[in-house]
């Protein structure tokens, strides 16, 4: 695999920049009803306010998504480096799973829609916990137990769900199963200043963690000689993920492939210093989602795809084209 | 402790050290002193804990009883980046991931001494080149670690213990699988190092011949506790080796024997 020099590092951040706002254009412009891009800056009259209508509605759509993305891309790349595995995912290790549990079981219990993203952040926040708590043995986080546990975590979270799903009413479970296959479409800017200090927290603290991340991605043992305090470093970069996909997924629902995808992808661009991979995987991550998001509408127009068939359905072919390239 | 040795002052001390992985104890209340300067070498048989010692210095394992001390002071009193700073860790084998260049490797020795572990300033640079054109392996340098040879990638771990700027360091079996030509650059690297900078090395190896010909002392380990320790003359004995290994030992020749009968190979009727 080569390497990227220093000179070819800022290209990657104009390309990735460009990206996002094409990404983002693209999301503005397509959907149900075509936007003229001439109405809506040289236009007058009916034509011109539509487009702006159009524009104020879907922005926040836009917006959301490009969180959402963030937020799953950054989970995704710090579990890889956390598990020294690259193909870690937070949906693996039983977030997801706990979250849309924690969900549907407040949908169950007759509490608001409002509140159902509360529990599904406290359902992965819960998950992760008991995850964490089971790997731990002697005093130490281990890594594999941590994933073999995730895969117990996920499989005890469907059985909740298709509890779940039995006993309720059926437009409740119509409700629970479009939310559980990922959407977009309540995007509101309320909904977005929800999300973004818990995105914003944990990405900072990811930030802050990267360095220590890098010592930890070569080895455990290697970290700790390097004067880490690694379980400590495990802990906090575990819960900053959990709360990261925790919060994509109460305001988005389950959609995969964007954690493991793109830092992937990021990783084969930038290396795996995660002072970079880390951001580029966010920029990533946003752009994937908003342009997969626009496809959700524009694919079956005017009926709307769930938006994790669309990244599963891209994700899944490309994934399989990258394992397939590493030797 | 033999004050005859001479030279440093106590660098390292073992005391009723106990440490393990789980309900397996490795450690079994380990006694062991180290001088500043010296060369000490680890022997004993597989399992006897000889590693599981090194990995306690480097606070890779904490004790479950007893203490290291290091210049007199508990080790686990002080904070771990003070002690990354003063001890470098090579270990046996590394299982790389994710790619890595072999300088950012190098880099990572700069770790302990920068802000938030994040070491690549313009002087970190210039020390981990510095130390990889020492250990010869600065044409290594943009080169993918996990696609390097045993031998170069513990003289690039030499290189980072020597960026580190660590005056112990702890070698696991620094060696093993290297072939004859690799060995003898390795083993000069360290050794030309250890002569300029006179820093403390504790080594853990099975090859007796080398720890007699490079260690001021020995510290010959069983079950998790001293079995001797002293210099490679006085600890090198054939009671003290066939205690150590449940083997004979033939100094003059260098051969081992097995005690008592030869296990039966299956066609041996």
């Amino acid at each position: 695999m080569s390497l990227p020099g220093t000179d070819a590092r800022r290209y990657v951040w104009i390309a990735g920049g460009l990206l996002l706002a094409a990404a983002g254009l693209f999301g503005l412009a397509v959907g149900g009803v075509r936007l003229s891009w001439s109405d809506l800056f040289s236009g007058e009259g009916t034509p011109a306010e539509t487009a702006r209508l159009i524009v104020s509605l879907r922005a926040p759509r836009v917006t959301l998504a490009a969180l959402v993305g963030a937020a799953l891309a950054l989970s995704g790349a710090a579990m890889q480096a956390l598990l020294k595995n690259p193909l870690a995912d937070p949906f693996l290790l039983g977030t997801s799973g706990g979250a849309a549990a924690g969900a549907a079981l407040a949908a169950l219990g007759g509490v608001s829609p409002l509140a159902s993203p509360v529990a599904a952040f406290l359902g992965a926040i819960a998950s992760s916990f008991g995850v964490a708590t089971l790997a731990r043995r002697g005093g130490r986080l281990d890594l594999q137990r941590l994933l073999l546990y995730g895969l117990i975590a996920n499989a005890f979270f469907s059985a909740v769900l298709l509890g779940v799903f039995s006993v309720a009413s059926s437009t409740a479970a119509r409700t629970m199963l479009f939310w559980m296959m990922g959407s977009l479409a309540d995007a509101t800017f309320g909904r977005v200043a929800a999300l973004f200090p818990y995105a914003a927290l944990g990405a900072a603290i990811l930030g802050l963690y990267a360095a220590r991340l890098n010592l930890i991605a070569v080895g455990e043992e290697n970290a700790a000689a390097l004067g880490v305090d690694t379980e400590r470093a495990k802990r906090v970069v575990f819960l900053a993920a959990s709360m990261l996909t925790g919060a994509a997924v109460a305001f988005a629902g389950i959609i995969g492939f964007v954690g493991l995808l793109v830092p992937h992808a990021a990783r084969a661009v930038v290396g795996n210093d995660q002072r970079r991979l880390l951001p580029l995987s966010a920029v990533g991550g946003a752009a994937l989602l908003v342009t997969a998001d626009a496809l959700s509408r524009v694919a079956f127009a005017p009926a709307e795809l769930p938006i994790g068939a669309v990244t599963a359905a891209v994700g899944a072919p490309l994934f399989a084209w990258m394992l397939l390239r590493e030797p | 402790m033999s004050p005859e040795e001479g030279g440093g002052a106590l660098r390292l001390e073992a005391r009723g050290l106990r440490a393990g992985y789980g309900r397996t104890e490795a450690l079994r209340g380990l006694d062991a002193s180290i001088l500043a300067g010296e060369i000490a070498a680890v022997l004993g048989e597989n399992g006897s804990g000889k590693s599981t010692f090194l990995k306690v210095v480097a606070r890779i394992l904490p004790a479950s009883a007893g203490e290291v001390r290091l210049d007199g002071e508990p080790l686990s009193s002080l904070p771990r980046r003070q002690t990354a700073r003063r001890i470098a860790y090579v270990p046996q084998s590394l299982d790389l991931v994710f790619p890595i260049r072999a300088l950012d490797l190098v880099l990572q020795g700069r770790a302990p001494h920068a802000r938030g572990f994040a070491a690549d300033g313009p002087g970190d640079r210039a020390r981990a080149v510095a130390a990889m054109q020492a250990c010869d392996v600065a044409d290594l340098a943009m080169r993918d670690a996990s696609a390097l040879s045993g031998g170069e990638t513990r003289r690039v771990f030499l290189a980072r213990a020597l960026a580190q700027e660590a005056e112990i360091w702890l070698l696991d079996e620094p060696t093993s699988g290297l072939d004859p030509r690799h060995r003898v650059e390795f083993l000069e690297v360290l050794a030309r190092s250890h002569r300029e900078r006179r820093f403390t090395v504790v080594l853990v190896t099975h090859e007796i011949d080398l720890a007699a010909e490079l260690a001021d002392r020995i510290l010959l380990i069983r079950h998790g506790r001293a079995l001797a320790e002293g210099a490679p003359n006085r600890v090198l004995t054939e009671e003290n080796l066939k205690r150590a290994f449940d083997v004979r030992f033939d100094l003059a020749s260098g051969r081992f024997s097995v005690i008592g009968p030869t296990p039966k190979l299956p066609y041996e009727a």
